[in-house]
C-alpha cells in the first residue's frame, strides 16, 4: 500500500526492439500512475505503443527482439522490472491479469472453457477440481453468460466473439486480481455488445474494487468509463489529464485533433475532422516533436522540428508535452 | 451431474472426434487401419496361432495343457499389456458417453496412470514368478503313441525348433511358407516376427518422439541463442547419415531387441523436434498462449499442456512414418546380420536367409518376409498420410 492510492506507477518506461531493420523505439519515457479503484486509459493510434506500454507491464514483451532498455515500473511498492521470473509468475493473473484483444483466438482452441477457466482458479486458490468447476460456473453466470451449466462445457469454438471475450473476462477474474489490463476489450466486438462487456468491466470494478488500465483507441469508450486517460502518439505520452477536463479543453494539439475528428450528436457536419498526414514509420521518427509534420500549429516552427518537448506538468493533475501548450512555456 | 449426463447430445465434439471421423471417411485408411490391428491381434495371439505345444493333450489317461503350461514371460506381458490396453480403451469410449466433460480430463488421466501402474507391477511379477520351463517334445510323443486326442494350434511349429530333415523346403500342405535353413516353419516365424517389428516399430518411435518433443518445445518457445545453440546441434545430427550411425553403434552393443530399439530411438529424433520446434514458433506468439502466460501459468503448463496439443499433429503423423521407418530399419539391419540374434524371428533375417546361406535362391525365404515388411511398411504410411489429411483443417470439410 504505498500513499495516496496509487496502485502502479509507471516511470520513464523505454522499450525498443531490436529488428534486422534497425532499433524501433516502440515505448520512450512513457510514464503515468494507476490509483486504486480506477479507470485509467490509454489512447492513442495503433502502433503508438499502447500495447507494448501493457505487456511491459505484465513483463510479456517478446524478448528477443523486444527488450525493455530503461524506466521502472512500481506495483504495490515493488518494482515489476526487477523481480525474478518466479516473481513475476505470481504477480501474473493473481494480481495483475490481462484480457486481450482478439477474444477470437485468446482461447486454447482444445479445451473446454470451463478447463481454462478452472486451471486459473487452481492456480491461485487452493481448491479442489469439482470447487474450481462450482466457481467456473458462478463465474460464467456473473460475466452474463446464459445457461453457464452448459456453457462451461463447450469448447471455444462454439461461441460467439462476445461470448469469448466475457470467458476472457471470467478468467482473468477468476483470479482476483487488484489491476487488470484490457488491451482493447472491445475492439474485435460488434457496437451492441461493446458496451455490454465494458458494462461488465465497470460491475467486476464496483464488486472487486479493483483498478482497470483500458487500452484503447475508442475516445467514446474513455469519455463514459475512464477517470484518468493519458494519450500516446508515436511511442510517447503527449498528454496526461482526468477525462473531464481532457474531454473539456484538450491541451495537445493531437488531442485536439483527435477530439475534433469524432462525430458529435447535434452538429451537423458534411464531413469529419481529420488529422492530416499519417503515423510516422517507427524506425523513421520526425526529429523534434514527432508530431511536428501532421501539427496545425507547429508545422513550420524551428524548435517543433528540432527541439523534442517533454512532459511537463502544466496544472495540477495534468501534464503536456508541447511547446505551444497552455502553461508549458513558464516552467 | 447426472441429469446434465444424460443431456450429452450438447456437449461440443472434441478435436479427437472431429479428426477420428475425417479419418475413417476414406476406405484406404480405414483398411490400412484394419491391417494393422489385424497385425496386432497376429502379434498378442502369436503363441495360439503358431506353437509346437498342444493345447490339449492326453498323457497316461490325464489331461494335460501344455501350450498353456509353456507360454513364456514374455507372452504373459504381452496378454496383460493388450488387456490393460483394450480395457483403457473401453474406458476412453465409455468415458466419452458416461462422464461430464469437466471432470473427463482428470479421470482420464488417473485411469492412464493406473493402468500403466498395472502393466509396470505386472510386468516386473511376471517376470519374477514366470519360470522358464523346458517342454517335452509332444509331437514326437504323440507320433510315438506316448499321448494321445493331442489338439495343436493352426501352425504346429514353434519358432525355435530346428528340424533338419525337412531344412529348406518349398511351401507345401504341411509347411505352408515353406521351412527355412535349420527346418523351422516360415509362416510361424513370420507371425512371431511380427511382435519384434511392432515393438520395434512402437518403442523405438516412442523414445525418438520424447527426446523430440522435449528438445523441439525448448527450442521453440525460448528461441534466440537456445534455438541457435539447440539447431546446429540437432543439423549435426542430421549431418550423419543414420543408417551407418546405427551400424557402428551396433557393433559395439550386444545384439538385443532392446538395444536395437534405443539406438533407432535415439538417432531418429531429430525431424520431430524440427517440427515441434517450428509449431512452437508459430504458438508462442498466438494469442492465447500469451494468455495463459498472463495468467501466470508456470512454463510445465504452457509448454505442455497449451501449445503441445496444438503442435502435436505433425509429430502423431510423423510417428506413425517413424514406426515403418523403424520396422523398416530393424528389417535392413537384420538383413545386414546387426540386428538381433537367432532363432528370434525377425522378418528382415529371414529375408537375409533366402539368399545368404547355401547360395541357393530360396525364393520363398524372400518373397514372404518381404511381403510381409512391404505392407506393414505401406500401411503405415498409409494410416500416416490420412491421418495427416484428417489433421489438416484447410482439408477439412464441415463438421
Amino acid at each position: 500500500m504505498s500513499k495516496d492510492g496509487v496502485l502502479l506507477s509507471i516511470q520513464g518506461l523505454s522499450v525498443s526492439f531490436f529488428t534486422d531493420e534497425g532499433v524501433v523505439k516502440a515505448v520512450q519515457d512513457v510514464g503515468f500512475s494507476i490509483k486504486k479503484g480506477r479507470t485509467f486509459a490509454l489512447v492513442g493510434e495503433s502502433g503508438c505503443g499502447k500495447s507494448v506500454t501493457a505487456l511491459s507491464i505484465m513483463r510479456l514483451v517478446p524478448e528477443p527482439p523486444g527488450k525493455i532498455v530503461g524506466g521502472e515500473i512500481v506495483f504495490e511498492g515493488r518494482n515489476l522490472l526487477a523481480l525474478s521470473e518466479k516473481e513475476i509468475r505470481r504477480v501474473r493473473g493473481n494480481e495483475v491479469a490481462m484480457i486481450f484483444q482478439e477474444p477470437m483466438t485468446s482461447l486454447n482452441p482444445v479445451y473446454t472453457v470451463g478447463d481454462q477457466i478452472v486451471e486459473a482458479i487452481k492456480l491461485h486458490q487452493k481448491k479442489s477440481t469439482s470447487e474450481a468447476w462450482a466457481d467456473a460456473v458462478e463465474m460464467l453466470r456473473k460475466v452474463g453468460i446464459a445457461d453457464s451449466q452448459q456453457r462451461v462445457r463447450e469448447y471455444p469454438h462454439q461461441m460467439s466473439g462476445g461470448m469469448r471475450q466475457r470467458v476472457m473476462i471470467a478468467m482473468a477474474a477468476s483470479c482476483e486480481p487488484v489491476l487488470l489490463i484490457a488491451d482493447e476489450p472491445t475492439t474485435a466486438l460488434d457496437v451492441t455488445i461493446q458496451a455490454q462487456i465494458l458494462d461488465l468491466l465497470d460491475d467486476l470494478q464496483r464488486q472487486n474494487g479493483m483498478s482497470i488500465l483500458l487500452i484503447t483507441h475508442d475516445l467514446g469508450v474513455v469519455a463514459e468509463r475512464a477517470e484518468d486517460v493519458a494519450v500516446m502518439y508515436a511511442s510517447r505520452i503527449v498528454e496526461v489529464a482526468d477525462s473531464q477536463r481532457l474531454f473539456a479543453e484538450p491541451f495537445h494539439p493531437y488531442t485536439q485533433g483527435l477530439l475534433k475528428s469524432l462525430p458529435r450528436l447535434g452538429f451537423s457536419a458534411r464531413r469529419l475532422r481529420t488529422i492530416s498526414g499519417t503515423v510516422p514509420e517507427p524506425l523513421h521518427f520526425p526529429s523534434g516533436c514527432k508530431f511536428h509534420p501532421r501539427c496545425p500549429i507547429g508545422c513550420g516552427d524551428r524548435r517543433c522540428q528540432t527541439v523534442e518537448p517533454r512532459l511537463r506538468e502544466v496544472e495540477a493533475g495534468r501534464c503536456v508535452a508541447c511547446w505551444y501548450a497552455k502553461g508549458y512555456e513558464t516552467e | 451431474m447426472s441429469k446434465q449426463v444424460r443431456e450429452k447430445a450438447n456437449w461440443g465434439v472434441s478435436y479427437g472426434e472431429m479428426v477420428w471421423r475425417e479419418f475413417i471417411k476414406s476406405r484406404l485408411s480405414a483398411a490400412s487401419l484394419i491391417f494393422v490391428v489385424v497385425l496386432f491381434l497376429l502379434a498378442i495371439f502369436a503363441p495360439f496361432l503358431a506353437n509346437d505345444k498342444p493345447f490339449v493333450v492326453r498323457i497316461g489317461g490325464r489331461l494335460q495343457f501344455p501350450l498353456f503350461r509353456y507360454l513364456r514371460a514374455s507372452d504373459y506381458c504381452v496378454f496383460l499389456a493388450a488387456t490393460v490396453g483394450v480395457i483403457q480403451l473401453l474406458l476412453i469410449r465409455r468415458n466419452r458417453r458416461r462422464l461430464d466433460p469437466s471432470v473427463r480430463g482428470a479421470v482420464l488421466w488417473r485411469q492412464i496412470c493406473i493402468s500403466s501402474l498395472i502393466i509396470l507391477i505386472g510386468v516386473i511379477l511376471i517376470f519374477v514368478f514366470v519360470p522358464r520351463k523346458l517342454a517335452k517334445d509332444y509331437k514326437a510323443m504323440v507320433a510315438s503313441g506316448e499321448a494321445s486326442d493331442a489338439i495343436f494350434a493352426p501352425i504346429p511349429y514353434g519358432y525355435g525348433r530346428t528340424d533338419l530333415p525337412v531344412r529348406e523346403q518349398p511351401p507345401s500342405r504341411r509347411h505352408w511358407l515353406g521351412t527355412d535353413d535349420v527346418g523351422s516353419d516360415v509362416l510361424c516365424r513370420l507371425i512371431h516376427g511380427s511382435r519384434i517389428s511392432l515393438s520395434v516399430g512402437f518403442v523405438a518411435v516412442g523414445i525418438s518422439s520424447v527426446i523430440g518433443i522435449f528438445v523441439g518445445a525448448i527450442l521453440g518457445y525460448f528461441g534466440g541463442k537456445v534455438d541457435f545453440v539447440g539447431m546446429r546441434i540437432v543439423e549435426i545430427m542430421m549431418a550423419i547419415p543414420t543408417f551407418f550411425l546405427i551400424i557402428t553403434i551396433v557393433a559395439f552393443f550386444p545384439r538385443s531387441l532392446l538395444n536395437i530399439m534405443i539406438i533407432i530411438g535415439i538417432t531418429s529424433w531429430t525431424g520431430d523436434a524440427r517440427f515441434i520446434r517450428a509449431e512452437f514458433f508459430k504458438l508462442r506468439k498466438q494469442d492465447f498462449v500469451q494468455a495463459a502466460v498472463s495468467l501466470g501459468l508456470p512454463l510445465r503448463s504452457i509448454l505442455f499442456r497449451h501449445m503441445l496439443p496444438n503442435g502435436i499433429a505433425p509429430v502423431l503423423v510423423n510417428a506413425t512414418f517413424g514406426i515403418a521407418g523403424a520396422i523398416f530399419i530393424e528389417a535392413a539391419l537384420s538383413f545386414l546380420g546387426f540386428g538381433v540374434a537367432p532363432p528370434t524371428p525377425s522378418w528382415g533375417q529371414m529375408l537375409s536367409l533366402g539368399v545368404g546361406t547355401t547360395g541357393r535362391f530360396l525364393w520363398w525365404l524372400t518373397l514372404f518376409p518381404g511381403l510381409a515388411i512391404f505392407f506393414t511398411v505401406m500401411a503405415y504410411n498409409l494410416v500416416g498420410e490420412a491421418l495427416r489429411d484428417a489433421i489438416d483443417p484447410r482439408l477439412r470439410k464441415a463438421v
